[in-house]
């Protein structure tokens, strides 16, 4: 198992960026950059690493997840470092993708032989991790609240995980899937006040946007509404497919509801670059759909 | 008022497979009715497997072998043209049920596969992973859905009632809304399972096998067959008495004592672990009595070395129990295990087609008694039991049906059921369910357990009486009609009470001992005087009163039983 | 062999909520609660036995086996769905550092009292996807003197969904059964995907009929069933199996079939997703003015739209191996069929 490297003490990993750091939405591995730069960690772009497929891939073709995921991870294996990335779908899809070809030595061989036709071999080895574990465990909290220049004061904020971290039980092994709390440790150190609401572990609706948008949307809606109602300042998730929906369907979403709200969402990275200095241009803010106004 | 052709009570193998049976002709009316839901049935925790000799494991096994074996498990009691009848339609009904979609495991040649049992001369239980019973359970209940059976889900049958010549119908709770109903029925076939509840805390069993049916018949003046015989599982888990497989013992784990000997070399050297359940209960009890158990009396099952993949591949259900009932994972660890009490041999008294001295009313499966299991069962016979009698009393009562017109239902029918309910809700009192239940329960295990003798059976006569007389004056605190599971319990007690004090009395009066019965003051067999049935009624005094059948011996003369 | 001495026992003085409910003759649902000293092993059924028979003989659940087959006594305890037979309460107080636990009758569905819901709904639901074998005469021969012949294999590919003891956690969990109520639910959507596959079985086309009348394309995979699952059957993984069957089996013109087509393709033609051009794929010619509209937000952004995506370097080999991977499904595909 590759372990985190310590070179002249910054942490380093083999980065999988995902799709929805690409595009329009590229502004995000901008962020992530400049964030972890303020954390000591440096990210190694995978060479040759395609989409994950998001799940969506094994409707039409389970063995091609299978292949072209090992092949992501072969491809920190080759780096050795950590494989990290911010998307919280493409880690739990992979972490599957690890947990089966480990359990199933049959399929572990079968994948490998097509994958030696390319000259690729996938060990399996490789510890897999997402930004709140990078941030929560191996930047560690007493790091980040040194880096903490703009504290959030108080600010009341609703933590969303989103479910593709949480779900199932052993998808992943750094802390509980019913009780988690790299979030809220990340958003106290950064000085936030965690306020609990109804819908908190409720599913946002991301996946179901083009198979059925109707009940996509109405479930964004319900997350929204539930944090509402607790009067928060802003939602943060560290999901980036979650702040797609709770920010960019926000607007549909409350319409649809019948309702007349606007909640600001953060994407976590988002807010520790606030609070570790970055100015709201930095983050690009402006890019919301739903206004951002943060004096910090 | 509702009306059936046939209602069914029960929804386990037994009642699903008459359901199925009756329904297939379509021209009649056909309901199950059942405490729980079909899936939730008892039927479902049966792991090991159903016996059948389809020679696919060893071409050579025969059902004649399977009837033998039959036989000389269940220690010559057994009525052997039913013996004979069960294993010669054994492949039948077991095809049947691959045909209607179950997922058995199967051999290299794609057939069923078959695996050892206790008792079996061959290997001849079929088997799908340690879940058969489960996926049966379910390949039935499916069925049932597309063959448009009626079912009544949550619904507690109170009487059975009938005019002394034949079935009217029965009157059950609506459990949700605590509604009284009479159903009229021309025919009633009583699958309600067994009542190993009677052994309150030290019992495989689910908390509703508390022998309703049994119960009912009782006290509808039909006559109950066989109840001392009570089978102890040699493998229940230490802390719950939850059942562990014998299929475990068939796929080649040990049974080791607190010294780590495989002790069953003791007791049946030529079979070891796989003697009939029996023998190895009463193995164990010695072993934990001359001192030889571990810590708690227990002894161990030991799979280690079967390795870790196989446990993974053919017991993963009893693997996840070990670890979440007793904190075990036997892949690592022998299993702490005790005798459990598992399975009621005795039940209500019927011929083969399961009918019972009145016409229209059957009993099929473990609450009933044809005998098929006489004083002990094999393993992987029940499951059989369930699916070839559940099946004839449904093609029986099919006929039947059709023969006769509806009955006429008493009017006051629900009177006995109203009375008793009222009784129960009716003010205060210091006696609790829970508490006449522990000491029904402690009492059983102590005195009528695998071990008895005259003094203790006495007192256990005594004791019951004491019991029942406590539960004139129980009163139950929960008075609310939407679904009371306070009430249901209350009156499950009522039910377990009546048929402990046949078990105690018959095992009283049973001077011998054989299978499953054991008199430490009568430790041999006595065929000159006991080859013969246990019958019990309800006198007219209300006392029960035991008279006496003989066995039914066709090829099979009485040996001795030695494994 | 003796067993190890000196057990790790733990007790702690713990508050039990429960959520208490007569509909009809409560106003809403209440809580009570109760006070118990909780011991290493005890399960959640145990303690609710326990309160039931010592301090609350009202106290209204359902259970039967006590060893989780039978499927009774699913509850919610701090919101998350288990059978109370076989979960230890212990560890649960543990991970969440509290004194106190609150138990829940399973979401979804009516309460009939406290902890007991009604599961009409879902045997309803179950029942509309012809939850049962429909013999193929091919397979299953006339005569009963025959098993129909199977491979252990064949078995293998939906043994695990037989599993199921219908126990409904995965339903009480269910992100898409909360959001609309018409939804069939994993479980039965599983059933539909055990028969489907069965070599015995006649009737797929009629289930994955129902499926889809059902929301076979709702679910959101945001994998709580798999989660809660006590049997491990992992309804989700047997939700994508059954979109699957259905788009070889030809139906093609759903959103999420369309969906499922593109991600497919895309990877293996840009080695990612184009998402720019989803809505038209997806939507057909409606899809227009959604990429007009995505567009003009990009353009006020001060970004240039494009209908491409750029195709990613490691494009090429993703092509080659998605090429190997058809290769061998089609042999095995052969191998079947012979």
């Amino acid at each position: 198992m590759s372990d985190t490297k310590v070179k002249a003490d910054k942490l380093h990993y083999a980065f999988y960026s995902g799709c929805c750091f690409q595009g329009a939405d590229a502004r995000f591995f901008d962020i992530l950059n400049q964030v972890f730069d303020r954390v000591d960690v440096e990210l190694h772009l995978i060479e040759g690493a395609v989409c994950c497929g998001a799940g969506v891939i094994e409707e039409r073709s389970e063995l091609t997840s299978l292949v072209i995921n090992a092949r992501n991870m072969a491809g920190a294996e080759a780096m050795g470092l950590p494989f990290y990335t911010p998307c919280s779908t493409c880690f739990n899809v992979i972490a599957n993708v690890q947990k089966r070809l480990r359990q199933d030595r049959h399929l572990f061989d079968q994948v490998n032989e097509i994958l030696a036709e390319e000259e690729i071999e996938y060990k399996g080895e490789c510890k897999l991790t997402h930004t709140l574990w990078v941030l929560a465990q191996d930047v560690g909290l007493e790091k980040l609240a040194e880096r903490v220049i703009n504290p959030l004061n108080g600010l009341r904020v609703a933590s969303y995980y989103g479910c593709h971290t949480r779900n199932p039980l052993d998808i992943q092994s750094y802390e509980s899937s019913d009780n988690p709390t790299s979030l809220e440790d990340i958003l106290q150190i950064l000085g936030a006040e965690i306020i609990d609401y109804e819908t908190r572990t409720d599913c946002c609706g991301y996946h179901a946007t083009w198979p059925n948008n109707q009940m996509s949307v109405k479930m964004t809606g319900a997350v929204l509404q539930g944090a509402c109602k607790q009067e928060v300042d802003m939602m943060v998730t560290s999901c980036p497919l979650c702040f797609k929906n709770l920010d960019g369907v926000q607007p549909k979403a409350v319409a649809a509801a019948g309702e007349d709200f606007q909640l600001p969402v953060l994407f976590l990275p988002e807010l520790v670059g606030l609070a570790c200095g970055l100015s709201a241009d930095q983050m690009m803010l402006d890019w919301h759909a739903v206004p951002v106004n943060l004096r910090l | 008022m509702l009306t059936y052709d046939i209602l069914i009570v029960g929804s386990g193998g037994a009642g699903l497979y008459a359901a199925l049976a009756a329904r297939m002709a379509e021209d009649l009316r056909v309901a199950v009715l059942t405490k729980v839901y079909p899936t939730r049935s008892h039927t479902g925790a049966a792991q090991g497997g159903v016996n059948a000799a389809l020679g696919n494991k060893d071409p050579a096994d025969t059902w004649e072998q399977h009837w033998f074996d039959t036989v000389k498990g269940s220690d010559y009691l057994a009525d052997q043209d039913a013996a004979e009848l069960m294993c010669r339609e054994a492949p039948k009904v077991v095809r049947e049920l691959e045909h209607w979609g179950c997922p058995f495991d199967r051999t290299n040649e794609g057939k069923i596969a078959q695996r050892p049992f206790g008792g079996a001369s061959r290997p001849r239980a079929c088997y799908a992973a340690d879940k058969v019973g489960h996926v049966m359970l379910h390949t039935l209940y499916e069925q049932g859905l597309r063959r448009g059976v009626d079912y009544f889900n949550e619904w507690m049958t109170l009487s059975l009632l009938h005019d002394g010549e034949r079935c009217q119908g029965v009157v059950a709770l609506d459990i949700r809304n605590g509604k009284l109903h009479t159903i009229q029925a021309k025919a009633v076939i009583l699958a309600t399972g067994g009542h190993g509840r009677i052994f309150w805390n030290r019992t495989s069993n689910a908390y509703g096998n508390t022998g309703d049916g049994a119960a009912l018949a009782y006290r509808a003046g039909l006559p109950l067959k066989d109840m001392e015989f009570m089978q102890f599982h040699p493998t229940g888990l230490r802390r719950t008495g939850i059942l562990v497989t014998e299929g475990a013992r068939g796929e080649g784990g040990h049974l080791l004592n607190g010294l780590g000997e495989r002790f069953m070399n003791r007791y049946a050297p030529e079979k070891m672990e796989l003697g009939p359940r029996d023998m190895v209960s009463r193995a164990i009890e010695t072993e934990a009595r001359e001192g030889r158990g571990g810590p708690e009396g227990e002894v161990f099952l030991d799979l280690t070395h079967l390795g870790r993949e196989r446990i993974l591949e053919r017991l993963p259900q009893i693997r996840q129990l070990c670890i979440d009932f007793e904190g075990v994972d036997p892949a690592q660890e022998p299993i702490p295990i005790k005798p459990t009490a598992h399975y009621s041999m005795g039940g209500i008294h019927t011929d083969l087609h399961g009918m019972t001295p009145v016409p229209g009313i059957y009993a099929a499966g473990e609450a009933g008694c044809v005998s098929v299991h006489g004083a002990n069962r094999l393993g992987g016979n029940s499951l059989l039991d369930i699916l070839i009698f559940g099946r004839r009393a449904g093609i029986h009562a099919l006929e039947y049906a059709r023969s006769v017109d509806f009955p006429a239902v008493p009017h006051d029918a629900q009177a006995a059921a109203a009375d008793q309910i009222k009784t129960l809700m009716d003010g205060d009192s210091e006696e609790t369910t829970a508490g006449i239940r522990r000491a029904m329960g402690n009492l059983m295990s102590d005195k009528a357990g695998i071990y008895r003798e005259e003094k203790g059976l006495t007192e256990a006569i005594a004791g019951v009486a004491q019991l029942k007389e406590r539960y004139q004056r129980l009163r139950i605190r929960d008075n609310e009609l939407t679904f009371n599971t306070d009430l249901v319990a209350a009156l499950e007690l009522g039910n377990m009470l009546e048929l402990a004090d046949l078990v105690v009395r018959g095992a009283q009066a049973r001077t011998e001992s054989r299978g499953a019965h054991s008199r430490e003051d009568h430790p041999q067999r006595d065929d000159e005087h006991w080859l013969r049935h246990t019958l019990a009624s309800r006198g007219s005094d209300g006392e029960p009163a035991l008279y006496y059948e003989p066995v039914v011996i066709a090829r099979f003369q009485p040996e001795a039983r030695a494994y | 062999m003796t067993e190890a001495i000196n057990p790790k026992r733990e007790k702690i003085l713990a508050n039990i909520r429960i959520q208490r409910f007569i509909p009809g003759s409560n106003k809403a649902p209440y809580f009570d609660n109760f006070k118990m000293e909780v011991e290493t092993g005890m399960t959640v059924l145990e303690v609710l036995r326990y309160l039931k028979n010592t301090q609350d003989s009202s106290l209204t659940f359902r259970a039967f086996c006590r060893s989780a087959i039978c499927g009774s006594c699913t509850v919610r305890v701090n919101s998350r769905s288990l059978l109370a037979c076989s979960t230890q309460l212990l560890p649960i107080l543990k991970d969440f550092g509290k004194s106190s636990v609150t138990i829940t009758p399973m979401a979804n569905l009516p309460v009939i009292r406290d902890l007991v819901v009604d599961i009409e709904p879902v045997i309803d639901k179950l029942a509309r996807m012809h939850p049962y074998l429909v013999e193929t005469r091919e397979c299953i021969p006339e005569a009963i003197e025959l098993e129909c012949l199977m491979s252990q294999k064949e078995v293998d590919t939906f043994g695990y969904v037989t599993d199921c003891i219908l126990c409904g956690a995965c339903y009480s969990a269910c992100s898409s059964v909360k959001a609309d109520e018409g939804y069939a639910g994993p479980l039965t959507i599983a059933k539909a995907y055990r028969f489907s596959v069965d070599p015995r079985d006649s009737f797929r086309g009629m289930r994955i009929q129902a499926s889809m009348d059902q929301g076979l394309w709702s679910c959101v995979q945001c994998r709580k069933c798999i989660k809660v699952c006590p049997k491990d059957t992992r309804p989700a993984d047997s939700i994508r199996h059954m979109r699957k069957i259905s788009i070889d089996d030809g139906i093609h013109d759903t959103h999420g079939s369309r969906r499922a087509i593109a991600y497919t393709d895309d990877v293996e033609r840009y080695g990612q997703v184009n998402k720019p051009m989803l809505p038209v794929v997806v939507y057909g010619t409606k899809g227009w003015t959604a990429i007009e509209a995505a567009e003009t937000g990009l353009q006020k952004l001060g970004l240039k739209p494009t209908r491409e995506v750029c195709t990613l370097p490691g494009q090429e080999v993703a092509a080659r191996l998605y090429a190997a991977v058809r290769k061998r499904e089609k042999a095995k595909k052969v191998e079947k069929e012979l």
